[in-house]
Parts: C-alpha cells; structure tokens; sequence
C-alpha cells in the first residue's frame, strides 16, 4: 500500500491545490521525492475524487513505470456486481500482460486463503481490546498497517505467533477512558498514541486501514475471482459508497460490542465523503449517548497542538462523567 | 460597465423572465401535486422530463443565491449543523437554506422534492449531499452509477462496457421513476423530448460558434446566465425559442462587427465556474479590454441525442463529461478552445470545496504552454463563498495576468 509520511508536502504542493486531501497530497509527494521509485507499478481506482485525480497527477508526474486504474463502482446493485467482476478481469489480464504471468484459478483460491486467514487473524487481535483490554490501540493500529506493507503468509505467521505469546502477557496495557475512533484513512500511529497517552484507550475504530480492511472475508466457495470482486462492493463501506448506512450501523455496532464510553472523529482534510457523513454519524453516536469530539485534521500534522488540547480537554470529560 | 449599446437584448432581464419564472412555475406545480425531484449535476435531467417530472437543480439554486448575495450566510447556517466549511459552497449554501433561515429565502427556496436522483458523474460532492437531503426529507433517492471515463474519450470514444452499464441503469432509473410517480413511461413522449434537448444542443454550439468571431459578440457573463436552459431544462420548447432568438442577435452582431469591447485586446477561455457573486468580474475584465471568449462549462453539456437510440445516446452524452473524464479529456477541450476561438490566455479558477476541478490545473497549464505557447492563471477563488478570496486581490491577479498577455508593440 501506498502512503506517505507525516510532515510538510512541499514538493506535491507546487502541483496540487492546498484543498486536496491531505494523505493523496502526501502520497504524491512521497512519489515526488522518489519514495517509490522502485515501483513496476501503482494501482489506483476512482473511488472518491481525490484518488481519481490521483491518477491523473502520478501519471504525468511519477516515475512508476506502469499506472492502471480499476473503475469501481459506489453502488453494490447486481449490475454493479456485473461491471465491476468486467473490470477486475480487465485489471488481471492487464497484471497478466505487463508481467508476463499467468494468474491461474488456483493461485487466486489459495490467495484468498492466505488473505482470510489474515483476516480473521486481525480480527480475533481485535478483539483483545474488548474488556478488559489486553493491547492498546497503538499496538493494534501498528500490527493492522503492518499487513498493509508485508506478504500476507509471513504477517499469518507473526500474527499467530503473536496471539500465542500475548496470553501470558505480563505487561497488559493500562485502561483508560475506553474510545471509539472514526474516520477514513489512519496510515500512522500518531494520533492514537496522542490519545493513549492523555488517559484514554482506542478500542475500536472505523479506518479503511483499521476494522474495515479486515472485517469481511472473501466468499471461498465458487468462481474465485468473482468472490474477490464481490466483496470490495458488499463490504462494510467506506463513505464513497452509497450504502452509507451499513457503515453507521458498523460504528454503532462496534461502540456497543467494545463498550466505549466516548467517540473522537478524525476527519482528515479535505475528505469529502467524510464530511458529509460526519454530522450524522455525529448524531447516530450522540443519540447513544456517547459524548462526541468533532475534528478536522491535516495529515502534515499542522495543527498538532491544537488537536492535543482538544483531545486531553475531551478525554478528562468523559473520564469526568465516568 | 459594458457600453448599453453594446448589451445584448435576448439575455436582457433573463434571471427575471426565465429563472425566476422557473422557481415561481416549480412553486406552483408542487402545489399541485405535480412530482417534483431534486436532480445533481450532470444527470440525464430528459428522463424526469419525459416523465413530466419537475426537474430542480439545486446547484442553480445555490448560484441564484450567491448572484443574490445570501450564499454565505446560508453556508454558515450549513457549518453550524456540522458541516465543514471545506465542503462545497453549493452544497453548503442549499443545505442551509433547508435547515432554516430567518430571513426570506431568494424565490421561496426550494420546493420540496417526492423524491431525489444524482449521479457519481459530476463529483463526490452531488451523491454525499443528496444523501443528506434524502435523510433530511425522508425522500428516496436514486443513484446512476456513472463509470469513470478513464480514456478521456469524446462520445464516440467511449468503452462499450461502460455504455452498457449506463443504459441498464437508465431501465433501472425508469422502474424507479414509475414507481415513485405512479405513470408508466411514455416512449413517445421520451422521443420528443429528445429531440428537444438535441434541438436545443445544437442551438447552443451555434450560439458559441459565433463567439469565434473577432471581436466576439457574446461574453462570459451572458453565456453563464443563458447556459441554464442547457443544464436545467434542455428538452423544452421554451430553450429552444430562447435560443433562436439569441443566436438570431449574435447572428446580426457578428454581420455587423459588433463586439462585446470597442478594442477587443485579449480573448480568453474560462475553465470551471465562475464567481457567482460577482459577475461583474467580467466586466471589469472587458474593461481592460479583455473578452472571455468561451467558457469551458458553455462546452461540456451539449450532445447528440438520437430518439432512435434514446439510452445509448443519453450514455453518450453524459458519460464524457469532463468532471467524469480524466485530465486528458479538460486539456483537449480547452485546446480546442484556444485554437476555434483564436484565444490567447487561459484562466484556470479553482473552486474551494471542488477536488474534481481544482486537482489537475497545474497539468492542464503545462499541456496548454507546451502545446500551443498559451499562458493560463491558476486562481484561488470559490464559486459562491466569497470569504475565499477579496475581490481587490482577483482583481490585481487579472491585471497582472493580463499584462503578461501584452503583445511586444504594446510595451
């Protein structure tokens, strides 16, 4: 997975508008510099605006040799189904062609073998952090991205060492104000061990590199390549697609099964779905009860001190209440 | 102020006799339980009018708002509910005007829609906003997944699979106008509106045909208040006698040389949107002797539609949109535009709460430099929310654009 790094993105800047999304100009800007210069090729798809410009801005200014973008639909309708699996074999044959490889059904069954165990093995990680919990938010958020950056088998492998030495943990993390976090992509610890370390812990979160990429596995029965594509449509949502409220119901789901006391939503600028959504995801957790701190935040983390009094403020009020 | 001599007579008083008089209309057929429906931009709008659907435009809502000077204070009404004030003005602006204004809204406000339809083509913007419109009123909602033009093609360009996905939801779009309405469609009545909007199509390229004269009869800021019968209601007698009559008096100018400046010095293309709220930008730019001459939004809503082939066409007309097209298909337009209108500069306005047309301007000034040796100015405003950008400094950044322009014998 592409991502970039936290920090000024002056390169990206001088070619990108300063409202853009911050992570897709940060991303640039890691290509700008050459941070991924050793790609054969980038991958990308039009699901919201900024990645559709995306694009646009690597093929004319990247190195990568090889850019290919996969039409992806914000629908999950049966036509929709059918479009999208046309595009998923569009996309294999182009991999097929360009690296002279064949993807055979097999590979592909065993693929998502790999992937569903991997799934499952983050999710059952996940779940340590229900009460009381046994890692802190920032492990988890560091053990999630790491699947994003390394072969699937290998992580299998860590993660299941990993869950048998974490039983006898001696070192359990201290539990603070429990707190579900929301938002779209988190691709860095930092903002979480900022939480964790004002008296809170994240036991829960809605991040397209948190619960969402694991939470659904890929149908292993029948035509391998269709379940692939069938589940990047059917499952839990980010906000580009149209079934936003599966992703409401997700969030309220998750507050009640980990028990949060409070919610933080990070809302990374300049995403326009998540700005959308967020006053009524807003809504549907306060009409739980929950206490809700709104915030909008750059990924060049420019306004990092604001976020912290904020965030320590909204910690010890709901710690208050408690 | 553009010489009077000078103003054309057709768009003369406009707002008053169409646009008002369209909102006043929409009033009245909701009254009477005529079905009304909110519509995004780039949406096939013809099919709500085969189907006697009063089509609404909220995006023309929030520009009447601005050119009115209440959008800013209907976008704060939208940010205290939680709305970021990086979303889009128009979205802002309507959607503060739904939750309420003590003041009396520009033409009543909106009507109340029975039901809503956008499309993923304009941009992220339309389908998330009309999910909250959808929510707010409890009013379904239907959404053309438009797939994304990734060649950049033109609409005999286009991927047949992507034609093929857009016509099979237009049958989905008819099953769910059918049910909301409780009238079956008529394939007659969709023909001939189709060959109204085509009709209506072909008037406008000719009206902009005619703007490649030198001088040009017709500036940006008729052209964006007249583009609204090709946006909102193009299958309509109404366009297309408005159309004839405006073409008729280009016609008559160019024959006679008039043009919108005494001393026509600099003919510009005007990408994206303009200031709504200040139209009269454009007149001070004529001022300085400078015309914008085409519009890039005056060339992304015409199409060929062929009643014989209604959905295939519909797809065709929409689908190479250039908000739903790579940057491929902006940098071929405003080619186009700089070489049919003998233009000499570009201006490239991003729009504050727009990531589909502010991302890509860098490129789009390059390919244009590069190609033809034209400058372009990227400039920093917003559409409807003037808090952006003070109107001293767009001014000084014109000036100072157009002083690059010069030709050497005029330094």
């Amino acid at each position: 997975m592409v991502w970039g790094r936290l920090g000024d993105t002056n390169l990206a800047d001088a070619y990108m508008p300063s409202n853009s999304c911050s992570f897709a100009r940060s991303c640039f800007n890691a290509a700008l510099r050459g941070d991924y210069d050793y790609l054969d090729g980038f991958v990308e798809n039009n699901s919201c605006d900024n990645r559709g410009k995306t694009y646009d801005m690597w093929t004319n200014y990247s190195k990568v040799p090889n850019i290919y973008l996969i039409n992806t639909p914000h629908i999950n309708t049966e036509k929709a189904h059918q479009f999208f699996y046309q595009e998923v074999v569009k996309f294999k044959e182009w991999l097929e062609h360009k690296f002279n490889k064949q993807i055979s059904d097999d590979s592909l069954k065993n693929a998502i073998k790999v992937y569903n165990e991997n799934r499952s093995l983050l999710k059952k990680i996940y779940d340590l952090k229900m009460k009381p919990p046994v890692i802190s938010g920032v492990e988890f958020l560091e053990i999630a991205l790491s699947s994003l950056i390394m072969p699937k088998s290998e992580h299998n492998e860590l993660l299941n060492r990993f869950l048998r030495e974490v039983e006898n943990r001696s070192d359990l993390p201290k539990e603070g104000v429990r707190l579900l976090v929301a938002g779209s992509v988190m691709d860095n610890t930092e903002l979480v061990r900022l939480i964790e370390s004002v008296g809170a812990s994240v036991v829960a979160d809605d991040w397209c590199t948190g619960s969402r990429y694991f939470w659904n596995l890929v149908d292993s029965d029948g035509d391998p390549l269709r379940a692939i594509a069938r589940r990047y449509l059917d499952k839990v949502p980010s906000s580009f697609m149209y079934q936003r409220e599966e992703r409401f119901k997700h969030v309220v789901e998750l507050a009640k099964q980990f028990e949060v006391e409070g919610a933080i939503m990070f809302v990374l600028k300049y995403c326009d779905t998540h700005m959308f959504d967020a006053p009524l995801l807003r809504d549907e957790l306060k009409a739980m009860g929950l206490p809700v701190l709104y915030l909008e935040w750059e990924h060049s983390m420019s306004g990092f001190a604001g976020l912290k009094t904020r965030i320590e403020a909204f910690v010890e009020m709901v710690g208050g209440v408690k | 102020m553009t010489a009077p001599e000078r103003r054309l007579k057709s768009t003369s008083g406009f707002y008053k006799n169409y646009v008002k008089k369209f909102y006043e209309d929409a009033h009245r057929a909701k009254i009477e339980k005529q079905p009304v429906a909110w519509v995004s931009s780039t949406f096939p709008v013809e099919t709500l009018q085969a189907m006697d659907i009063v089509p609404i435009w909220p995006e023309n809502y929030a520009s009447v708002c601005a050119a009115r000077q209440v959008s800013v204070e209907l976008c704060e009404r939208a940010e205290r509910e939680g709305f970021s004030r990086d979303l889009c003005s128009y979205s802002r602006c309507v959607l503060g005007s739904m939750f309420g204004y003590e003041k009396e809204l520009p033409e009543g406000g909106l009507p109340k829609p029975d039901f809503l339809v956008a499309t993923t083509a304009a941009c992220d913007t339309h389908t998330k906003w009309f999910q909250v419109a959808s929510r707010l009123f409890k009013v379904p909602l239907f959404i053309l997944d438009t797939p994304y033009n990734i060649g950049g093609g033109d609409s005999s360009h286009l991927d047949p699979a992507h034609i093929e996905y857009y016509e099979s939801q237009l049958e989905e779009l008819f099953d769910f106008l059918e049910k909301q309405t409780g009238t079956m469609l008529d394939k007659y009545r969709l023909s001939q509106i189709l060959a109204l909007s085509d009709w209506t199509s072909r008037l406008w390229t000719e009206i902009q045909d005619l703007r490649k004269n030198v001088p040009s009869p017709m500036d940006a800021r008729d052209a964006f208040s007249a583009v609204f019968f090709m946006l909102c209601i193009p299958g309509s007698q109404m366009a297309v006698d408005f159309y004839t009559q405006l073409r008729d008096e280009l016609r008559q100018r160019v024959k006679d040389d008039v043009g919108v400046v005494e001393n026509e010095r600099y003919r510009l293309v005007w990408d994206n949107l303009p200031l709504w709220y200040n139209l009269k930008i454009f007149e001070y730019l004529n001022s300085l002797g400078a015309v914008v001459v085409a519009e890039v939004f005056s060339h992304i809503w015409t199409g060929n539609l062929d009643p014989s082939k209604p959905f295939e066409s519909l797809a065709r007309k929409y689908l190479p949109n250039l908000a739903n097209s790579t940057v491929q298909r902006r940098i071929d337009i405003i080619h186009n535009l700089i070489q049919d209108f003998h233009a000499n500069g570009v201006i490239l306005p991003t729009n504050w709460g727009c990531r589909m047309m502010s991302i890509g301007e860098t490129i789009v000034r390059e390919a244009v430099r590069q190609r033809l040796g034209v400058p372009s100015l990227i400039i920093d405003v917003d559409s409807s929310d003037w808090r952006v950008a003070p109107d001293v400094q767009v001014k000084e950044r014109f000036e100072t654009f157009l002083e690059t322009l010069r030709r050497p014998s005029e330094t």
